[in-house]
């Protein structure tokens, strides 16, 4: 995810800093990854995640799709991508799109 | 207190008893019930004396001003940083200097690196406590991060603490640096103690010699004067008035009394160093030592040398007539009374009184005005603050207020504004100190306000121009123009042919507007990165027009732009006022790839307890596809490469392939550059408050000024990432025909992907790459015209 070894420990951090429900914390963390390596859209996802799982739908598909925009070839990430976008979709109540973006998630997991 | 009149009471009470006797019972009744009414009302004016006085200490113990720190630096092997770079901010964080670096916020050089202490420090994610660290460099970049012990271990990052860089402070414009007692130098303490209160740690609040000398020279006449310790100084400085008057005396020594009876002696002590008045800078009132230290020795408190101290000691009598700066000879007379008394204490050695008695003041010539270094920055804050916070507890709470200004951008930014302008001025024969200007610059991908200048004297509160500056923006308005366009992709590409000749518009409302360039000339069909390079506004125009002026502007609101500009045809090539600020929003769009990320001063704000209160966390908006955002970037680094901003590349390589736009408005009133690298965007405005012609381009301008801060600032090159629905397609640049791809002749461009001509050109390299486009389009002409004319009819027929 990171070959920098301060972007590693920083999402350690924030994987800590979730699982203890510290979820505002665990967003911190990434940013100061992100600060980092302000490219890496690995870091951008985990980010898009926490918004999904605090329920920040819009948050977590603008950043869902950040990351998309540089993720390059990386299927699996893109895939994981699409995955947080439909599941905010789902949330939102819109299942057409969601549908849209659980499709595209699955091609990318092929 | 209570106890004490209970005593008294029971006392009273005793003595009636054993000398009762009928003969005077009634008598005696009456001195009893004068005797309660008496004291009844002596106790509820001490109650409210009492109640009084605890309000004000309390008030001022906890009239905490929020404090404002600039972005604690990330260190970690990897990071472009030298040895010099990193002193450079211990010091900015108060760090000394020492043989043994052991004690928190210490540090020494070693062979390749340097080894030091950190402080405990209250982050919004929790406490992070002191270690002891080494750092090393090598190649301009750390190499090495270990935290010393019995076995040294390799650490992947460090997170220093921030810097202070301003206050929010109490009203009455009364400002000071808060102190705690632990922090004040114990010199300052016994200095204090030998000239103005010798029995401080031994008396209840008052001296009663002080008071009886007092008494006497009121009674025989004369002036009342001294007798008074420094919790008397402490109530008086907090009921600041100069009416000597013997009730008032008295109030004063019975609040003293009370004060001592509530608060213990380092609580008076922290309270009296925090809150005594040392000083008046116009409006603005200097109170306590620490702001004090800054106010005339620009350093902090715990870097003055003992003649320093003594010199602010002696103040306290008076800080009008023993002002270092007005009055230097009585100030130094009383500085060496100061002295004197601290040997006579004996609480410096001779040694040190004779070397501190030679020295002379040392007081620096110019007071540092306002509250912090960076005024713009802090002035932004602060009215991000307004909108989420009361004022009274902005400057009362003891907020702490962790925000993005990066001290060593911002100090880039403010270098380069000041030596530019002054440069120009000079080369231009402009009188000196007639321009102005503004800088604001960002993190790309963080929207984060590293650096934000609001003037050439960047040092002094005054007008922000980065922030309150409207000025037309004149040609950075184009890229909204043309990113309209690229949107279409069917229609427009790179290479798209715009029309340049001369065009007469006329709209409702408004008298007919014939655009014109800025060379006075038509330039028949260019390509249209061609006309952004060179900044054409008739070719703009037209495809403004051709476009939609609504379809344009309306865009606006999405890049964070509010006031929609009045809608006529000239808004499109900028005809409308924004500040810095606000364009450096736009531009933060167009160097996101097309989202939006709002502009933040601030990150997060924490009570003074270091509870998390709130935080401005990082958001991004896509607002725009990021294909055409994508071919807008390709353009504007056409504008550095061989448009308007050529000279850029005197202070920069071309290697970062900065994309940038300059903007020049009538008269040359405003010349502005607005641009972005791979991790930053920034921009510049240079002109003049009276609006007169500053005789600058955007080019010899503000793009200078860009350049030689970006030259110091060494940021990444921009590579933005290239879209999936984006293809590199090799053309010639001159005739827009496409090369076979193994063709080395020709230009790689990006095209939205079935975008690009179609046609094969052959052979390859037929035509001359030693004519840049832009040059041969300047000057349209004989087998050239005719090419065009071809692909302009395969691309549109």
């Amino acid at each position: 995810m990171s070959g920098n070894p301060a972007v590693i420990a920083l999402l350690d951090l924030a994987q800590l800093d979730t699982e203890a429900g510290h979820r505002e914390a665990a967003g911190a963390s990434l940013e100061r990854g992100l600060r980092i390596e302000p490219r890496n859209a690995w870091l951008w996802h985990e980010l898009a995640q926490l918004r999904l799982a605090q329920g920040q739908y819009a948050q977590a598909i603008s950043l869902a799709q950040k990351s998309i925009s540089l993720a390059g070839r990386e299927r699996r990430l893109l895939a994981l991508d699409w995955r947080v976008i439909g599941n905010a979709r789902v949330a939102q109540g819109s299942s057409s799109e969601a549908e849209q973006a659980f499709k595209l998630a699955t091609e990318f997991e092929q | 207190m209570q106890l004490r009149f209970l005593l008294f009471w029971n006392k009273l009470l005793s003595w009636n008893k054993f000398h009762f006797s009928p003969n005077f019972k009634a008598y005696g009744k009456a001195v009893r019930v004068i005797a309660l009414l008496l004291l009844l009302g002596l106790s509820s004016y001490i109650f409210y004396l009492d109640v009084t006085i605890r309000e004000a200490f309390d008030g001022r113990k906890f009239a905490l001003p929020a404090r404002v720190y600039g972005r604690a630096l990330e260190v970690y092997p990897g990071l472009k940083l030298t040895p010099a770079q990193f002193v450079e901010e211990l010091q900015a964080l108060s760090y000394h200097e020492r043989p043994e670096p052991s004690e928190a916020a210490t540090y020494k050089y070693t062979l390749n690196g340097i080894e030091f202490t950190s402080r405990d420090f209250v982050f919004g994610d929790g406490p992070q406590v002191a270690q002891h660290l080494r750092i090393e460099f090598a190649d301009g970049k750390v190499s090495r991060l270990q935290q010393r012990g019995s076995t040294d271990l390799d650490l992947p990052l460090l997170r220093m603490e921030p810097p202070v860089i301003g206050g929010i402070y109490p009203g009455h414009n009364e400002d000071r640096a808060l102190l705690k007692l632990e922090q004040v130098p114990k010199p300052l303490i016994d200095a204090l103690i030998s000239v103005e209160d010798r029995k401080f740690f031994s008396h209840w609040g008052i001296d009663p010699r002080g008071i009886a000398r007092a008494l006497y020279k009121t009674v025989s006449g004369q002036r009342i004067e001294g007798g008074s310790t420094l919790t008397q100084q402490l109530v008086k400085n907090f009921f600041l008035t100069s009416e000597r008057s013997l009730s008032r005396k008295a109030n004063e020594v019975l609040m003293a009394l009370l004060l001592e009876m509530h608060y213990s002696k380092d609580e008076i002590l922290e309270t009296y160093l925090n809150e005594i008045f040392l000083g008046q800078d116009g409006s603005r009132a200097i109170h306590g030592f620490g702001l004090a230290s800054y106010f005339y020795f620009d350093r902090p408190l715990d870097r003055l040398e003992l003649h320093e101290i003594a010199t602010l000691v002696g103040m306290v009598k008076g800080p009008g007539v023993y002002d270092p700066r007005k009055k230097p000879e009585q100030a130094l007379k009383r500085r060496n009374i100061v002295l004197q008394e601290m040997v006579g204490l004996k609480v410096i050695t001779q040694a040190q009184f004779a070397a501190a008695r030679q020295k002379p003041l040392g007081v620096v010539h110019r007071a540092p005005t306002g509250t912090s270094p960076y005024p713009a920055f802090l002035q932004l804050v602060h009215r991000q603050l307004q909108r989420d916070y009361r004022e009274e507890d902005l400057r009362s709470e003891g907020l702490r207020i962790f925000t993005t200004l990066d001290p060593r951008t911002q100090h880039h930014a403010e270098q380069a504004l000041t030596q530019r302008l002054a440069e120009i001025e000079k080369a231009r024969k402009i009188p000196a100190n007639t321009l102005e200007g503004a800088v604001v610059i960002s993190s790309t991908q963080q929207g984060e306000i590293l650096a934000l200048v609001g003037g050439r004297e960047a040092r002094y509160a005054g007008y922000n121009r980065a922030v309150d500056a409207q000025r037309p923006i004149g040609s950075l308005a184009k890229p909204v123009v043309y990113l309209t366009a690229l949107e279409n992709p069917n229609r427009y590409t790179l290479l798209t042919p715009l029309d340049d000749s001369p065009l007469v518009w006329s709209q409702h409302g408004t008298s007919d507007w014939r655009p014109q360039n800025y060379d006075h000339q038509f330039h028949g069909n260019v390509q249209l990165r061609t006309a952004l390079a060179h900044s054409y506004n008739v070719s703009t125009a037209r495809l403004g027009i051709e476009l939609g002026m609504n379809r344009i502007l309306d865009k606006l609101p999405k890049f964070g732009i509010e006031r929609r500009p009045p809608p006529f045809a000239s808004s499109l090539l900028g005809a409308y006022e924004l500040s810095p600020i606000e364009v450096e929003q736009l531009y933060q769009t167009f160097a996101d790839g097309g989202f939006r990320t709002p502009l933040r001063a601030i990150r997060e704000i924490l009570t003074a307890e270091g509870k998390p209160l709130q935080r401005f966390p990082l958001n991004v908006e896509q607002v725009a596809a990021p294909a055409p955002v994508y071919l807008l970037t390709a353009a504007l680094q056409g504008v550095v490469r061989e448009g308007t901003a050529q000279s850029l590349t005197n202070w920069l390589p071309a290697e970062l392939n900065v994309a940038g736009k300059t903007g020049t408005t009538d008269d040359l009133r405003d010349s502005w550059f607005a641009g972005y690298t791979g991790d930053r965007v920034a921009v510049v405005w240079v002109g003049r408050d009276d609006n007169k012609s500053s005789g600058l381009t955007g080019a010899s301008g503000a793009m200078t000024v860009w350049g030689e801060m970006m030259k110091n600032i060494q940021p990444e090159p921009l590579q933005p990432a290239m879209p999936e629905e984006i293809e590199m397609v090799n053309v010639d640049p001159v005739s827009g025909l496409r090369y076979d791809e193994g063709c080395k002749a020709g230009m790689l461009l990006p095209f939205i992907k079935g975008s690009a001509p179609a046609a094969v050109m052959s052979p390859c390299g037929a035509s001359s790459m030693d004519t840049s486009g832009a040059r041969a389009e300047t000057k349209p002409e004989g087998k050239k015209d005719a090419e065009k004319k071809n692909w302009f009819q395969r691309l549109f027929n």
